[in-house]
């Protein structure tokens, strides 16, 4: 098993991949909670392809990709904060119309390059063993910011997630409120492009919130083990990836080998949550039965 | 502060806009500290707008609405809105204590967390509905009544003037309803103002002692007595009331 989990990352660009991606997960996981009980998983995906533009212009001006990915997140943030409001064109197709048009402005602006299909491909599948130590303070820079902000407003987000209605009666303002959690997923969306892509991102948002979702009935356990599971899926993925590759000379991609991982451990968090609540059911009707005598008297 | 003199809810010659055409006119009225006033009438009669609008949630384009001498949105924080229970997600992953905190958020204000007086408030309203014992049950585990409340707890937790309530005890069993009556009683008798949109005409009388009849516009406003007359149900319901041994009965379209 440590030939599996530990010695891959005694090489340093092994280990810096691995402290990116426990990162990313902790980071992910987190904001992940929200994007799913808010149901904004489609929200998250429209993110993940509208900063790819962002992306190519930073790498063809030679500037920095995080502030090319941070300025097209923001916009998005801001565009899907005002296009909500238009109730004929309706979320969905407002979405749609956002993702396709600002994904294809970055496919055009990649296809004037020499390096066409190679680039493309790191920008959508990420280059994880590439990640250098500025990489991994930006990451980190953007982990604080991100927690820091969704634990400061966690009452509120979870409020707002839970009963709309009653969040606007007690006076909060939800289009503000939505706007701070559409800036936090962009900005996650951002510090993961590096390592993992546009598109994989996506993955590691929704699938362990998932995941923790079907498991613990809090907020708080929810999202520590949603970090939990997409850590423990970074860490088991770049494991397995490195091992296959090295080990047996098949090459398998890092980031989508993540991914694999964080399914299959969805997958097993699915099939051992039936048997979960078939374990509260049988002690359940004899404590509702007391319950229900308490009441009476 | 003067407004501990006047009436909690003061509705002069109101009309309420939604997207800019009037929904409901003509709503005229008071409600003082410790009365309960039923609002009723037929889907769409605009119960659930002027309700909106005491919240300060819609505009009063006619009139004027005043909570406490304030303006409804000045007067937000003293205001507390009970909605029904079955519009909230019973797999949310929030403990029924957790759901009563809520109305505590405001007085806790942002980045803090609850604080023990908060949870002791919390742990209280619970109390008052007869819910201690599951203040750590997930919100949708519990029935429709005890979500209902819990939801009345969380607007108690609140400590508000005036309560609003959007039909709170459709799909209530008996046991809940008995203790939705008694936990209004004891907030009525501690000073707060309660206003409810409500089909039954029955809970009407138990829990109310003025009604305003709605539809559309003010057909009347008075003590229930008086007021929820078979007449003056004919008028607001149209062709969907009938009468029944000199009572009025409601015919509502399933």
């Amino acid at each position: 098993m440590t030939e599996l989990l530990v010695d891959p990352f005694r090489l340093p660009y092994m280990q810096r991949a691995l402290l990116e991606v426990v990162l990313l997960g902790v980071l992910t996981g987190a904001v992940g909670v929200f994007v799913v009980l808010r149901r904004l998983a489609f929200v998250a995906d429209a993110l993940t392809h509208t900063v790819f533009p962002g992306v190519v212009i930073a790498f063809l001006l030679d500037r920095s990709i995080l502030l090319g990915a941070l300025a097209f997140g923001l916009l998005t943030a801001l565009l899907l904060a005002g296009i909500g409001a238009n109730r004929r064109v309706g979320d969905d197709a407002a979405l749609a119309i956002l993702l396709t048009s600002f994904f294809s402005l970055g496919v055009v602006l990649v296809s004037r390059t020499r390096t066409f299909a190679s680039d493309l491909t790191a920008f959508l599948f990420g280059r994880v063993l590439t990640v250098d130590r500025a990489d991994l303070v930006q990451t980190l820079v953007l982990a604080v910011l991100v927690l820091a902000v969704l634990a400061a407003l966690r009452k509120e987000l979870v409020l707002r997630a839970f009963d709309p209605a009653g969040a606007v009666a007690l006076g909060y303002r939800t289009v503000v409120l939505d706007l701070v959690l559409n800036v936090l997923i962009a900005l996650v969306v951002v510090a993961a492009v590096k390592a993992v892509g546009t598109v994989l991102v996506l993955a590691l948002i929704v699938v362990p919130a998932a995941a923790a979702r079907l498991l613990v009935d809090r907020v708080a356990t929810m999202a520590a083990l949603a970090g939990l599971l997409g850590a423990a899926g970074g860490w088991l993925g770049l494991a397995v990836s490195y091992e296959v590759s090295v080990g047996y000379g098949v090459r398998l991609a890092s980031g989508a080998t993540i991914v694999v991982v964080l399914v299959a451990l969805f997958l097993v968090a699915a099939s051992v949550a039936p048997l979960r609540r078939l374990a509260a059911g049988r002690q359940g009707p004899a404590t509702l039965a007391a319950r229900g005598q308490r009441e009476r008297r | 502060m003067g407004s501990e003199q006047g009436p909690v809810l003061a509705i002069r010659h109101a009309a309420v806009a939604y997207e800019r055409a009037p929904v409901v006119e003509d709503v005229d009225g008071t409600v003082s500290s410790g009365q309960s006033v039923a609002l009723i009438g037929p889907n769409g009669a605009g119960k659930s707008t002027l309700i909106r609008a005491v919240l300060g949630l819609l505009p009063v384009v006619r009139g004027s609405i005043e909570v406490l001498g304030r303006s409804p949105e000045a007067a937000r924080p003293k205001v507390a809105y009970v909605p029904q229970a079955d519009t909230l997600d019973p797999e949310f992953p929030v403990s029924a204590l957790q759901v009563v905190l809520m109305g505590r958020y405001r007085r806790i204000g942002w980045v803090r967390r609850p604080g023990k007086a908060d949870r002791a408030a919390a742990r209280s309203a619970l109390d008052a509905v007869g819910l201690a014992e599951r203040a750590s049950a997930r919100f949708g585990t519990l029935s429709g009544g005890q979500r209902q409340r819990v939801l009345l707890a969380r607007a108690i937790a609140q400590e508000p003037r005036l309560l609003l309530l959007d039909e709170p005890f459709n799909g209530v069993d008996a046991v809940s309803q008995e203790l939705l009556l008694a936990a209004l009683q004891r907030l009525r008798a501690g000073g707060a103002a309660v206003v409810m949109a409500t089909h039954d005409l029955g809970l009407a009388h138990l829990a109310c002692d003025e009604v305003c009849l709605l539809n559309r516009h003010q057909v009347g406003f008075g003590p229930i007595g008086t007021t929820l007359t078979p007449e003056l149900l004919r008028v607001t319901y149209g062709g969907q009331a009938l009468e029944l041994r000199g009572d009025a009965v409601i015919v509502a379209k399933p």
